[in-house]
């Protein structure tokens, strides 16, 4: 379980991330979702120990991460991004030596080397120099060394940056997989990933947390309420007499005659009601065969995304005056550009 | 402590799998070779009987030349640079210290691989005493405190290189830092024959390692030069510790 209560980190006038707040409850995934340079990586770097806050508390399994960080650390295991490795080391010989490092005892270190490696599929590159691994490969040798002691917390810091598509999804399987016994916080600004592995996503930008929900309730918390399309044979206005009638629905709109015959149209509801089946015995009682009925995807979550890292999070930096990490340059005149482009 | 071990050893491995340990160590078996032979040379084209009985080779090898200061504040830069600063260079300082250890841990774990090294620079030249006491008589008493005094002296100066491999960020900037640092220390201990003044003299021969290994070589074990030895040492440790510790407030 992973607990932070109003995490700042500041450097000199800089402020990276303010006051953010987030939970991770046992056997949960969680996003942890951001365009590049919101946050992210500093958030878990704080929260794995690698840079101390400014301010705000980080509880790891209820142990208080700023005074016994060992303790914390020893719960989690962390793949920062871009995974560094030492170059001349061969793949299982790193692994050896990172699970001996984190206190795995001898007797189980080869086994779980083995496992690490199986579980990051890297078992082929395991007898390979670091240092001449494909970029894919090397982040995966990092996500084995994050499970390689078999912690209960992993923290994992973009970890299919790099990988091609086949590489993706098994890390995705990976997570998915890891689901429900493991408490993982991975950070992405890769959409479909997090739609497919988080059961809750913590949208971060500008150091901020904007919003924090299921990806699919986000997405409607966006639109505000479902809607169906269909399609088929009859008159709009026949349509729209058949599903007048139909608890639940808010409006029906004709989109457009896709022939002669056919029809198109958008059928809107209150939030959380399941419209489909009531829609389809109404068109059927009045004897108007459907060819296409389907939940319209109203706002993927790149919509959402899009939408709460510009407006939304614009109207809420307004007032602190102070843009947050817009980049590494922390002069004087860099900062004083970011205000007019703030402005 | 576990952790210090591991890292050590990791240290250890990846630095003997280096070609930089095997440059820097032929250089200087080389260097002490040429050294070797320029001083019998020199004591065998004296008088039989001329010199007292504590002036042999072997008291100039180890700190009576100029080429062998000269070659260790070369070398000891070269061994510790890599310490930490490569660490931090190549991104690898982040999963170090986000596994369960410690700093102090990392810092003793790097610096007993420092000693290593070290040593292992001086394993090769107990070579020389074998061959004076072939053809001579080595004074074992005098040998063992002179190793001494060199092990103290590695001691201290690895430990100012490990410091300076935590400050910098590339081992370049490290090795430069840790060469000016010791170079620093040594001409401090010149002070000695510049000044005239006996309280002057008394205080930078204190400091001076030159007088350090000289009073080793001669068979003397003076307390006073290895609590200057182990002193630094803790400072240096104990700084480079901190530094490690501050890192975690920077960007």
């Amino acid at each position: 379980m992973i607990e932070v209560e109003h995490l700042t980190k500041r450097y000199g006038q800089r402020t990276a991330v303010q006051d953010v707040s987030f939970r991770v409850g046992r056997g949960e995934v969680v996003g942890f979702l951001g365009p590049n340079g919101a946050g992210k990586s500093t958030t878990l770097r704080m929260v794995t120990g690698f840079l101390a806050p400014s301010g705000g508390t980080i509880r790891i399994d209820g142990i208080d991460a700023l005074a016994h960080p060992v303790e914390a650390k020893r719960r989690i295991g962390y793949m920062p991004e871009a995974s560094p490795l030492y170059p001349e080391m061969r793949a299982r010989e790193y692994l050896r030596y990172r699970a001996e490092l984190k206190g795995v005892p001898r007797s189980k270190i080869a086994s779980s080397v083995e496992r690490a490696l199986e579980q990051a599929s890297v078992v082929e590159a395991g007898d390979r120099i670091l240092g001449q691994l494909s970029k894919g490969t090397r982040q995966r040798v990092g996500l084995a060394d994050a499970l390689v002691a078999d912690p209960p917390i992993l923290v994992l810091d973009e970890p299919t940056a790099g990988l091609d598509p086949n590489q993706i999804r098994q890390v995705r399987d990976l997570v998915r997989a890891l689901a429900g016994h493991k408490t993982v916080l991975v950070s992405t600004h890769i959409l479909p990933e997090v739609e497919a592995t988080c059961g809750r996503v913590v949208i971060i930008h500008r150091g901020r947390v904007v919003r924090e929900g299921a990806p699919g309730a986000l997405r409607t918390s966006v639109t505000g309420g479902t809607s169906l399309l269909l399609e088929g044979r009859g008159r709009p206005e026949a349509f729209q007499a058949a599903l007048a009638g139909v608890p639940g629905i808010d409006a029906v709109e004709a989109l457009d005659a896709v022939s002669d015959v056919h029809v198109r149209a958008r059928v809107t509801g209150r939030d959380g009601v399941d419209l489909a089946e009531a829609v389809f015995l109404a068109c059927a009682a009045a004897g108007l065969p459907l060819r296409e009925l389907r939940p319209e995807r109203a706002a993927s979550l790149e919509e959402v995304f899009e939408r709460l890292t510009t407006d939304e999070a614009n109207l809420l930096d307004a007032p602190s005056g102070s843009p947050p990490d817009r980049g590494s340059s922390d002069d004087g005149a860099d900062d004083a550009s970011g205000t007019q482009e703030e402005s | 402590m576990r952790a210090a071990w591991t890292i050590a050893k990791r240290e250890i491995v990846s630095f003997f799998v280096s070609p930089l340990a095997y440059v820097v160590l032929a250089v200087w078996v080389v260097a002490m070779g040429f050294q070797f032979y320029l001083l019998s040379a020199f004591a065998a084209s004296q008088p039989f009987g001329s010199g007292s009985a504590t002036d042999t080779p072997l008291k100039h090898f180890f700190g009576g030349t100029t080429l062998f200061w000269l070659c260790v504040l070369v070398f000891v830069p070269l061994l510790t640079m890599r310490l930490l600063a490569e660490e931090s260079r190549n991104g690898t300082l982040e999963p170090l210290l986000t596994a369960p250890v410690s700093e102090v841990s990392v810092v003793l774990g790097k610096y007993a691989a420092a000693v290593v090294f070290w040593v292992s620079m001086f394993v090769p030249t107990l070579m020389y005493a074998w061959l004076t006491s072939r053809f001579g008589d080595v004074d074992p008493g005098a040998l063992g405190a002179t190793y001494l005094g060199v092990f103290g002296l590695g001691l201290s100066w690895m430990a100012v290189g490990l410091l300076m491999s935590a400050i910098a960020r590339s081992p370049i900037v490290a090795a430069l830092l840790t060469f000016v640092a010791l170079g620093g220390h040594f001409m401090l201990g010149l002070g000695q024959f510049i000044f005239t003044d006996d309280t002057s003299r008394e205080v930078f021969g204190y400091f001076s390692v030159w007088t350090h290994l000289d009073a080793f070589a001669t068979g003397v074990v003076d307390s006073r030069y290895l609590t200057w030895d182990l002193s630094l040492t803790a400072l240096a440790l104990f700084l480079a510790v901190r530094a490690l510790e501050a890192r975690r407030y920077e960007s």
